[in-house]
């Protein structure tokens, strides 16, 4: 269960890679585009899922460090002239520390107090994102122009589909790493009892501020995917909907397993356009439709539907 | 300027027991059953929609929406308690967390709701619930205030302080917050769990649809006015989460500042004044203004 | 087989093979048959801006079955695929990247909200497809010009601004001016000729209050309106917050003062007359619209009876006859460019087009530079129970606030 990842383990990582080097020009771009949608949205469910999943912290500043890695990606690019290779983990570790400085005082609150506070900063960082016009475009929001990797020019979905399956993989072999190591095992015991981690000399505190860095990070880097195959991004792209959407994804898939997550991600970004076609004479029951769906995968899963698998159960128990 | 600074604020009183009124069902549930329910501001608008229903269409009296609405609204937290929590609490496995997954069906909740409302084509245009007292302004002094809003005031005072006595006093009500301290320390004395949540919904629920018929004259009725359930998260923070009289107290002191950045600072800051205060107040005082000491849950 | 024979056949392969390559060099583009011509059509259908797009589109759909009816353009029929985009702009890229990559349409036709249309800009440039918006007023799209971009069929937010101001001053004389604006992109777009409109007719604009959509207590914003003493109120806010203005403004005894409510916060009069609830507030209102008569006014019956015959169970909104002039257009542009109608041909013709459409209050017009459909609005006073139109349209001249 803990220990470095068994080459088995990162062995699918390399068929996401010859998937991205082959599809792209036998595919449609409409269905790479959704593929590069889902991969943005795995590396952001990941990274909430860090914190939720394994460390147990109901927080909700996560759409705050995505909107930061978008907007510190490109401002880093037009701005400052920094190549993309530069700028987007320049505005991944911007967003780190910006989850670091957040981290200091929310780590000092318990559950809804949590929840609500990272809500508020959430909130409070789109307001700035709508009203700091001289940066980001105010409620006119951003335009994207097409980043490139050494003379590579990315801003298409064939384009950055390869990249944003490199991406993917890398954000993976990390969760994999970080999850089995003995900081995993701190961050699963925080989640279970922080009296009991406490008392076993974790440094809980410390390592809820890390967990929370480093899933700010993981934002930022899903924001910089974002740049990629966007042309355009406004205030409303980090929005309390887009929260719900990821924390959705993440408990319908399985809290805390990584293949609960990325089936999350697939079943629930793939929604909106799977009920667009089914429901084409009965467009206006989607949102109807969608609640229900969710209410009934509660009901019925609530572990996430990695959770109805019995092995997994017994082992998610024991651990 | 002290007129402007006296009618903002006076207004902000107002406005902030709206907010106060939905934050005391939000706090109800989260005091008995630890779950937020995102589907707060949904309530409060089909409330308000059952309500319109009731007045325009069945011709009822205005007192009697209230009763329509709030036990239409009653039967519909029960259920939905009775049918949808408590399958999702029954799958867990002792001493598991199943939080999120409560939190995730109420997110569930509010787009049934927002989605069966907005199937009915009279939704798609704003509408307003008439108020329930109309007639000349009341003058006091400076201020100008409508009669609805002092009812408003009136109303969510008397709710508050009948809640506080059904928790501390009756019966019912003591076994409701034995329910919440220790779910199975409750059962084992003989209180029924089950049906107590489901009560307890029911009542939140009810309270929100009078919250409801109350705001909509004030609000404007769309489909969409349960965003206004981050206001009421907000008032009931400022509060300290767990406490009844702390709503109101943190709805108005939400709605008084409000309206004094707007006039003050400028109005495009009216929007994030109410988060910059639920961080200043979790950083400097995480209990809220009037919470007790932060207690830590049960291990 | 003899070995000249072999190398015989494999020269004449090769060169069926070549031929059969070299034909699609000149072939027409795809979603154009000799029979029909595919558009792709979208508009948010549900979600909460499904008023206004739904009807719309469902306008648009009924133009090209009117046009089909008459025998098609150029002896082609009009196929419409039709999609929902919620107003969200991820969906509005997949819609179009549909479209264009999989379904493989000529134009695309659609677009009721600002954002999302600029979302979706790069990408059909890139393709060099036509994207004809619906009624978005897209001001982020199509100004700056691109040439791939039409839009703007029921006027910009700069129109909006521009011909409001322009009314206030010349028409009731304001010579102190208060303006209310959301603080997002439209607020942005309509204060920006506004405040340029002023500033040339040398008028003070003496408030400017920039509110946001979600506002639930327009106090601090009124108070400071009425303590700035203007002449004329200017009110751009949507359709909730605009009725909270009014009955303020009411409430703090202003009703002496006009005030002129945009557009986008009065969708249908009569129902925002109720909503205020305070015929008394309504002494002294005026209200714009970009079509050539009232919502339901006998120039735009024809529209209305029209969509009955062709929907009987739905009762067209207040935006029904928006999604018309852009299926003109685009019908206008097809038959302009004859059979031999190709992408780029076809915005050439669109470029060139300047015609009434009978149901708004100016021409729709482009040129090389332009892609800002319409400029006009109408105001109308209205004072709960009668409506009497303004005399004459006002104009943005495409030049102020840019």
């Amino acid at each position: 269960m803990y220990g470095s990842p068994s080459l088995a383990r990162l062995a699918p990582l390399l068929a996401l890679l010859v998937l991205g080097a082959v599809l792209p020009p036998l595919v449609p771009q409409y269905f790479l585009y959704l593929g590069n949608l889902l991969m943005m949205y795995a590396v952001l469910a990941l990274g909430l899922d860090l914190l939720l999943g394994w460390a147990g912290q109901f927080a909700f500043a996560h759409i705050a460090f995505f909107g930061v890695g978008v907007y510190a990606t490109v401002l880093l690019q037009t701005k400052l002239g920094l190549p993309y290779v530069v700028a987007m983990p320049a505005a991944a570790l911007l967003a780190g520390a910006i989850g670091l400085i957040i981290a200091i005082p929310a780590t000092r609150l318990r559950a809804v107090y949590l929840a609500l506070a990272t809500f508020a900063f959430a909130e409070g960082a789109q307001w700035v994102f709508n009203s700091w016009d001289t940066m980001t475009g105010g409620a006119d929001g951003i335009r994207i122009s097409s980043p490139s990797l050494f003379g590579y020019a990315m801003g298409s979905d064939p384009k950055a589909f390869p990249v944003m399956t490199v991406l993917l993989a890398v954000v993976i072999a990390a969760t994999l790493y970080l999850t089995k190591s003995k900081f995993g095992r701190s961050m699963c015991a925080i989640r279970e009892s922080e009296h009991a981690a406490s008392a076993s000399g974790i440094d809980v505190r410390g390592t809820k501020i890390l967990v929370f860095a480093i899933s700010a990070v993981y934002a930022g880097i899903a924001g910089g995917m974002y740049t990629l195959f966007n042309s355009f991004a406004n205030p409303e792209v980090f929005g309390f909907t887009q929260i719900v959407l990821v924390l959705s994804m993440i408990v319908v898939g399985g809290l805390g397993t990584l293949p609960g997550v990325l089936i999350g991600v697939v079943l629930l970004g793939l929604m909106p356009e799977i009920m667009r076609t089914a429901m084409r004479h009965l467009l206006v029951w989607q949102e109807l439709v969608y609640g229900v769906i969710l209410i009934v995968a509660m009901m019925y899963m609530p572990r996430g539907i990695w959770g109805l698998l019995p092995r997994r159960r017994r082992r998610l128990a024991r651990a | 300027m002290l007129p402007l600074i006296l009618q903002a604020a006076a207004s902000g009183v107002v406005t902030g027991c709206v907010y106060a009124l939905i934050a005391l069902s939000l706090v109800i549930v989260y005091k008995s059953t630890d779950v937020i329910n995102f589907a707060g501001g949904e309530i409060v608008m089909i409330g308000g929609y059952f309500g319109m229903l009731a007045l325009l269409s069945l011709e009822l009296p205005y007192v009697t929406i209230f009763l329509f609405s709030a036990a239409a609204t009653f039967a519909l937290g029960a259920a939905f308690d009775r049918v949808v929590l408590n399958t999702v609490l029954g799958r867990a496995s002792p001493g598991q967390s199943i939080l999120v997954a409560m939190v995730i069906a109420t997110v569930g909740l509010s787009y049934v709701l927002k989605g069966s409302v907005r199937v009915v084509p009279y939704t798609e245009e704003v509408r307003r619930l008439p108020p329930l007292f109309t007639g000349e302004p009341i003058f006091l002094g400076p201020v100008i205030l409508q009669r609805q809003d002092i009812a408003i005031v009136v109303i969510a005072v008397l709710i508050m302080l009948a809640l506080w006595a059904f928790f501390a006093f009756t019966l019912a009500g003591k076994a409701l917050r034995a329910t919440s301290q220790n779910p199975r320390a409750a059962a084992l004395v003989g209180i029924p769990v089950r049906r107590m949540r489901m009560t307890v919904w029911g009542i939140a629920s009810a309270l929100a649809a009078v919250a409801g018929i109350l705001l909509a004259p004030k609000l404007l009725m769309t489909p969409d006015m349960g965003v206004i359930v981050i206001l009421a998260f907000a008032a009931a923070i400022i509060g300290g989460f767990a406490s009844l009289p702390g709503c109101i107290l943190g709805g108005i002191v939400l709605g008084v500042i409000q309206n004094l950045v707007g006039l003050l600072i400028s109005s495009k800051a009216i929007s994030v004044a109410p988060f910059l205060v639920i961080m200043l107040i979790l950083v400097l005082r995480p209990q809220g203004l009037f919470g007790g000491p932060v207690v830590a849950k049960k291990v | 087989m003899t070995r000249g024979a072999f190398i015989r056949g494999t020269l004449l392969g090769c060169a069926a093979l070549i031929g059969g390559l070299a034909a699609p060099a000149t072939a027409a583009d795809p979603g154009i048959t000799d029979t029909e011509i595919v558009i792709g059509l979208f508009a948010p259908m549900s979600g909460q801006l499904a008023a206004f797009g739904f009807d719309p589109l469902q306008a648009a759909k009924m133009w090209y079955e009117e046009v089909n009816k008459k025998g098609g353009i150029h002896g082609r029929k009009l196929k419409v695929i039709v999609e929902d985009d919620k107003c969200n702009p991820t969906e509005v890229v997949a819609v179009v990247k549909k479209f264009v990559t999989v379904d493989k349409t000529f134009i695309v036709h659609g677009g009721s909200c600002s954002a999302a249309a600029v979302a979706a800009q790069e990408f059909v440039t890139r393709e060099k497809v036509p994207h004809i918006m619906l009624n978005a007023a897209g001001d982020a799209a199509v100004i700056p010009p691109t040439r791939y971009v039409f839009g703007a069929f029921a006027g910009t937010q700069r129109t909006v601004g521009g011909t409001i101001m322009e009314f206030a001053i010349k028409e009731l004389k304001g010579k102190r001016i208060a303006y209310i604006a959301h603080d997002d992109d439209f607020g942005n777009a309509n204060w920006a000729t506004a405040k340029a409109v002023a500033a040339k007719m040398g008028v003070e604009v003496v408030a400017v209050e920039r509110i946001s959509p979600r506002i639930t207590d327009v106090t601090a914003p009124m108070l400071k309106v009425r303590a700035a003493n203007p002449d004329v109120i200017i009110n751009t806010a949507y359709p909730a917050p605009a009725v909270l203005i009014t009955q303020k403004y009411a409430e703090y005894g202003m009703t002496k003062t006009p005030i002129v409510v945009a557009v986008q916060g009065i969708p249908l009069p009569a129902v925002f007359a109720k909503n205020v609830g305070n015929d008394a507030a309504l002494a002294n209102l005026y209200y714009g619209s970009p079509l050539n008569d009232l919502t339901d006014g006998p120039k735009q019956q024809k529209w209305i009876q029209l969509y009955k015959q062709y929907y009987p169970d739905r009762n067209p909104g207040a935006f029904m006859t928006y999604g018309l002039p852009s299926a003109m257009a685009i019908t206008a542009a097809l038959e302009k460019a004859g059979k031999g109608v190709t992408r780029e041909t076809f915005i050439d013709a669109l470029e060139t087009l300047n015609f009434d459409t009978g149901v708004l209050a100016g021409p729709i017009a482009f040129a090389k530079d332009r892609r800002d459909g319409h400029r006009a609005s109408i105001f109308i006073k209205f004072d709960g129970k009668t409506h009497k139109l303004a005399p004459g349209a006002y104009f943005w001249n495409g030049k102020d606030g840019m």
